[in-house]
């Protein structure tokens, strides 16, 4: 996982709230084509399955690669590798769109409110986030996943919600506890405001940049993180995701027998994704720590090169 | 702020760290890379055997325990007779060399192989076949059939032993051919018979062991083997991960003798001159139903006709295809092996199940039982419609493509069929407990190729228990007929063949009809071996032992047979 | 004071909540060990009614210990060191399976992630030091290989390097034939010959990572007050980098190196998978799947161990290498 950024460095960047203009995302390339990439993706998992046909369904002509009415080829079986990818695409982004909010809500609610209350409710709240970070997830999401019969997509990211929240809690907890000793906070508090009112008013928004990078990483990392288990055998087996594809592919031995119709095109999938996602993590870092911004950069050279400028001419003045 | 570098900094750090880890690289690479270009390489006269086994090595050669390393049934220890589960011949002499019963079937007098010594040279005799039954018959831990008879040394050359009841003619096969021998002088020594690992073993086997770690064993020839020394001096076992290291391994000529199964595998091997295959099917994969709803099955496969409709609905040529490679083979009805068992099958039902669907036969079938087609094209019977879950290990991909296939089979006789794929821990505690309607599994191998061992524990109602108790890995349909109890028994009780037969034939005629296992294929059990490092292996015209490394007995037998290829 | 005990009070209370965890949820699996074993028995040969009794007795699995004295004694043997016998790997004991699996699974991944790391943060300082460079444009590349899924990556190397082009085995730790593990050259050249492949997808697969968030940090350092200082003071860009920028800007990264190592164990099982590596991981999964109680407490137990090291570690060592933090508490 990487650790962008330092508590102390994020509170002290973030925009104080007013002006909706400030918040917004530049556009720039980078974001320009993550969100092109993940919308793309995203389009062809919601429509795509009403479109192609059944990724049940066998057919006698058995491993074939694209061609005769089949657009990605056939598996072993005679399936059709489009069909599988639609609906691959489906399951997957519900997986990860799912563990997103889960994640997010619960790393919100124990980190944010925990915090702002203090006292007992911060210790135990904290405690028990720290508690489930530091046990296993993977061995925990394997007995979950063999306690339970019939392994469905919902049940896999429930699983995956679970394990993988409490890292952004703390996260949050430590950015809301420097928060919450701020002046126009503590001048709320003073002025007799309703707790949620400023919780909801004056401390989300600043949040909100920090819960979104949070959100992309938590989507990748679920839909990764379901890969990793339907490998092992332990997915979603009897749905269609990008990981029980390729686990199907990896059994059906795709790679050696040269099927690479079979065996590339969800792994490409995830990793299109995930290069979208982070592109988009990207220009939200860049909300965040606004020294991370080209623009910033790119304003400071002219501003030195006019500086520059400035000097010179002021040089050759004197010299005359 | 303007931050002047050199542009040669950066660059030198970077070279740098990229010079420190190619040194790192090369340095391995040329240390590690002596061996055959790639991987291990295997340089001598010794064989490498991959017997299935993963992860893990723990040394353990106790034959009574049931996480014993594969070799030390019948490579280090030996039985007294072998039977060939792959052909229908008489068991061939080992460490036995005669054998016969008494008037009752209570007594089996055994002579024994003279001039046999064990591995630290100390000779074979009758006193040490006694001490074997004796010890497994009085500690319950390793009494594991439960009728090991009483055990004495009658002279140098003869034991008898002494059954708990008459007519314990089936109990044959499991004492003669599936009780390894083992030393008495030194288990005697033992002070835990139960947790000792074994370590060193001695025995009479073919080969003794060399060396072993967590990673892999070394097997050596046995100088003074009864049977002459074996002429392959090392045999060697690794374990890996999956099929695909597997294939990689066997492609790569690491590998000398594996059996297992992956998709392509003919063109594959194909590919590699010096790699041959071996197709000895033996196990019919069939549907297990829940099939007895006075033993607490509930569900449309508790019907005999519904069970018989999708026998008849069945595609076996298109599972065949896309599910089981095209090595597959036409199952029986009877659940016998059609070839090896011919002596068994009754004339009365049919030689193999129909390789096509036939679903005008079965929706007939159906619609004589009472059930009529609904909107939907599935066929139901009183409100209740005929819509059934099988379910699966994950991970078993033959095993679901062939229910994906069958899906679609079904449905066109008009029976809906779903599936659910969960962990092996579930699915065997599902179909023991009876609390699944159907099942994928195949018919194991039983202690010889008698049918007994076939019919006995699978159709018995003694091997069987109410839904909600386990009932082991026995009659898990919870099939109960007097009729077949009956034949069983008379069957078990007798050593004439003819009688035998004939009460087979009343058992096939009942199971035919009501099926509480369907037999879909009798699926391949392919064994893959390197014929340039040793020759004599099993073959499709000679079939003298059941080829698959993970075969206890017939392993042995394959490896005093093999000679180096050069 | 009172810091270091409420620290240490906390990682209690999280051991005793991880062992009450690791007892409860292995139970929890449908299955008994006994009838799996029976199941797996009987694909390959005869097996009688009676020989479930027989291995109920051997594997001393039939006890009529009710739950709560199973957990008193469970805990208290975990505290002398008795993990118990595992049931997959019958008589073998619990601490010698592990003992045998453990360092593979250490020395492959911890190295792999040491590579990673120093990496990671010598390509993400230059990264950041020199804004616009190549290196800028290196970090949607090594982006791409973190979100591909880790064993599509492994897969694609493994058959690449090792069946197409045989420069590297296609399993094991090292070669079985001509070494054998002792302290010796040739085994441990052949198990750095062995180690290279699966290192080489670990590291692809996450230094970029490490690289992005030293990246970010050392470009938020480098606007800061005493960068600016150490400029006027007229030091060499190349210390003001190291010894001021990166010394800094590596320290949330540390801390997240510390907790990964705690990972190490759990993250080894799919690269234990592709390449039949002897590691812990491929005993976890033979745990899980034979219902073996006792093997799987003890490697959880490992697992949560050595991640609850790390936190503490890092938990303790955060206040020594970084005053700041001290004075904020």
């Amino acid at each position: 996982m990487t650790v962008t950024t330092d508590p102390a460095v994020v509170a002290a960047e973030l925009p104080t709230g007013r002006g909706p203009r400030r918040r917004l995302p530049a556009l720039q390339p980078k974001l320009i084509a993550g969100l092109v990439i993940c919308g793309g993706i995203a389009l062809f998992g919601l429509v795509g399955p009403w479109f192609v046909g059944n990724p049940n369904t066998v057919d006698n002509v058995g491993l074939r690669g694209p061609g005769g009415g089949f657009l990605l080829g056939t598996t072993q079986s005679g399936q059709d590798v489009f069909a599988q990818l639609a609906h691959a695409t489906r399951g997957s982004l519900i997986i990860g769109l799912t563990v997103g909010f889960l994640a997010v809500a619960l790393a919100a609610f124990f980190g944010v409110i925990g915090a702002y209350a203090g006292g007992l409710v911060d210790e135990g709240f904290s405690l028990f986030s720290n508690i489930m970070l530091v046990i296993p997830g993977l061995p925990l999401v394997i007995i979950i996943s063999s306690y339970v019969q019939d392994k469905s997509i919902w049940l896999i990211a429930i699983v995956l919600a679970l394990t993988s929240w409490a890292g952004g809690a703390r996260v949050m907890r430590a950015v809301t506890l420097s928060l919450r000793n701020r002046d126009y906070v503590l001048a709320s508090r003073v002025a007799g405001e309703r707790t949620w009112r400023i919780l909801l008013v004056e401390i989300l928004p600043n949040l909100v940049p920090l819960l979104a990078s949070l959100f992309v990483f938590a989507i990748i990392g679920a839909i990764l993180g379901e890969a990793g288990l339907a490998f092992i055998g332990l997915g979603a087996s009897g749905s269609w995701t990008w990981g029980t594809m390729l686990f199907w592919a990896g059994n059906g031995l795709a790679l050696r027998l040269g099927a690479l119709w079979w065996f590339v095109p969800p792994g490409l999938m995830i990793a299109l994704f995930g290069a979208g996602l982070a592109m988009i993590n990207f220009a939200i870092d860049e909300i965040i720590d606004p020294k991370l911004r080209n623009q910033t950069r790119a304003v400071k050279k002219r501003w030195l090169a006019s500086r520059d400028a400035k000097a010179q001419q002021k040089a050759l003045e004197e010299a005359r | 702020m303007h931050l002047t570098t050199t542009r040669r900094r950066p660059r030198r750090t970077l070279a740098l760290a990229t010079a420190l880890a190619g040194t790192v690289l090369a340095l391995s690479a040329c240390s590690g890379g002596g061996a055959a270009g790639g991987g291990g390489g295997n340089t001598g006269d010794g064989i490498t055997v991959f017997n299935g086994a993963t992860g893990n090595i723990a040394e353990n050669w106790n034959p009574f325990t049931p996480t014993a390393l594969q070799p030390t049934l019948g490579i280090i220890h030996e039985p007294l007779f072998y039977y060939n589960l792959a052909s229908s011949d008489a068991p061939e002499p080992l460490l036995g060399t005669e054998f016969s019963w008494n008037e009752d079937g209570s007594q089996l007098t055994v002579t024994i192989r003279e001039g046999v010594e064990w591995s630290d040279g100390e000779p074979f005799t009758t006193e040490d076949v006694a001490y074997n039954f004796n010890l497994r018959r009085e500690t319950p831990e390793f009494n594991t059939s439960g009728q090991t008879p009483a055990a004495e040394a009658i002279s140098d050359t003869q034991v008898v032993l002494t059954f708990d009841s008459p007519a314990s003619y089936t109990q044959e096969a499991n004492t003669l051919g599936n009780t390894p021998m083992i030393p008495q002088h030194v288990w005697e020594a033992k002070s835990d018979p139960v947790t000792d690992i074994n370590a060193d073993p001695v025995g009479t086997g073919p080969y003794t062991v060399g060396s072993i770690n967590a990673q892999t064993y070394e097997l050596e020839a046995n100088p003074t083997y009864w049977g002459g020394e074996p002429k392959i001096p090392t045999v060697r076992y690794i374990s890996l991960a999956n099929a695909d290291a597997a294939s990689s391994a066997l492609l790569a000529g690491e590998v000398d003798w594996m059996s297992s199964f992956f998709p392509g595998f003919e063109d594959l091997i194909a590919s590699e001159p010096d790699l041959a295959w071996v197709n000895t099917p033996a196990l019919t994969t069939s549907l297990f139903t829940c099939s007895n709803a006075a033993l607490g099955c509930e569900g449309p496969q508790t019907d005999p006709a519904v069970r018989q409709a999708i026998y008849y609905a069945v595609d076996r040529d298109q599972l065949n295809n896309l599910a089981f490679e095209k090595v597959a083979e036409l199952p029986s009805p009877t659940l016998l092996i059609p070839g090896r068992d011919d002596q068994w099958v009754s004339g009365e039902v049919e030689a193999t199940a129909p390789s096509g669907a036939d679903v005008a036969q079965a929706t007939q079938i159906l619609e004589a039982a009472g059930y009529a087609k609904g909107g939907d094209g599935i066929y139901a019977k009183g409100g209740q419609r005929v819509s059934l879950n099988v379910q699966v290990v994950s991970g078993y991909s033959d095993y679901i493509a062939a229910i994906d296939a069958m899906t679609q089979q079904l449905a066109a006789a008009g029976i809906e069929l779903t599936s659910s794929q969960v962990a092996y821990n579930e699915w065997s505690a599902n179909q023991q407990n009876g609390t699944f309607q159907l099942s994928m599994d195949s018919i194991g191998l039983g202690a010889s190729t008698d049918p007994y061992f076939t019919y006995q524990p699978r159709y018995a109602t003694e091997s069987t228990v109410p839904v909600g108790e386990s009932a082991g890995a026995l009659n898990n349909a919870r099939y109960s007929n007097p009729v077949v109890d009956a034949a069983v028994a008379a069957a078990g009780s007798t050593d004439d063949d003819a009688v035998k037969a004939e009460q087979y034939a009343i058992i096939q005629k009942e199971i035919a009809r009501d099926m509480p296992y369907i037999p879909l294929v009798i699926s391949s059990t392919l064994t893959e071996f390197n014929t340039s490092r040793a020759t004599g292996w099993p073959t499709e015209d000679d079939l003298y032992a059941f080829p698959a490394t993970w075969k206890a007995w017939d392993n042995g037998i394959v490896l005093k047979n093999l000679k180096p290829a050069n | 004071m009172r810091f270091y005990l409420q620290k240490i009070g906390f990682y209690v209370a999280a051991l005793w909540a991880a062992l009450t965890l690791n007892f409860v949820l292995p139970r929890l699996m449908p299955g008994d060990p006994v009838d799996i074993m029976l199941s797996k028995l009987s694909a390959r040969g005869p097996v009688a009614p009676e020989t479930r009794r027989s291995i109920e007795l051997m594997l001393g699995v039939d006890s009529d210990e009710s739950i709560f004295s199973q957990y008193a004694s469970y805990l208290g043997n975990v505290f002398r060191g008795d993990l118990g016998v595992s049931v997959t790997y019958f008589p073998q004991t619990v601490t010698d399976t592990i003992a045998a699996t453990l360092p593979w699974t250490i020395a492959l991944m911890g190295i792999a992630t040491i590579i990673a790391f120093v990496l990671g943060i010598v390509l993400g300082m230059l990264a950041g030091w020199k804004r616009g460079s190549w290196l800028d444009n290196l970090i949607p590349v090594t982006t791409m290989f973190q979100s591909v899924p880790y064993f599509w990556l492994a897969l694609v190397l493994l058959y690449i390097f090792a069946s197409v082009f045989r420069i590297f085995p296609t399993n094991g730790g090292y070669d079985v034939y001509g070494t054998s593990p002792g302290l010796n050259w040739p085994f441990i050249s052949s198990a750095l010959y062995y180690g290279t492949l699966p290192a080489l997808t670990i590291v692809l697969s996450s230094v970029a990572g490490w690289m992005l968030g030293m990246r970010n940090m050392m470009v938020s350092t480098l606007s800061e007050d005493y960068i600016l200082t150490a400029e006027a003071k007229g030091l060499t860009p190349r210390r003001i980098r190291t010894m001021y920028a990166a010394r800094n800007a590596v320290l949330p990264s540390l801390a997240g190196f510390a907790i990964t190592l705690g990972f190490i164990v759990a993250g080894s099982i799919v690269t234990e998978q592709v390449f039949s590596y002897p590691g812990i991981g491929q005993t976890l999964l033979s745990a899980v799947q034979n219902n073996d109680y006792a093997l799987m407490q003890g490697i959880f137990l490992v697992i949560t161990l050595s991640v609850l090291g790390a936190n503490l570690l890092v938990d303790l060592l955060y206040s020594v290498i970084d005053p700041r933090t001290r004075a904020r508490a």
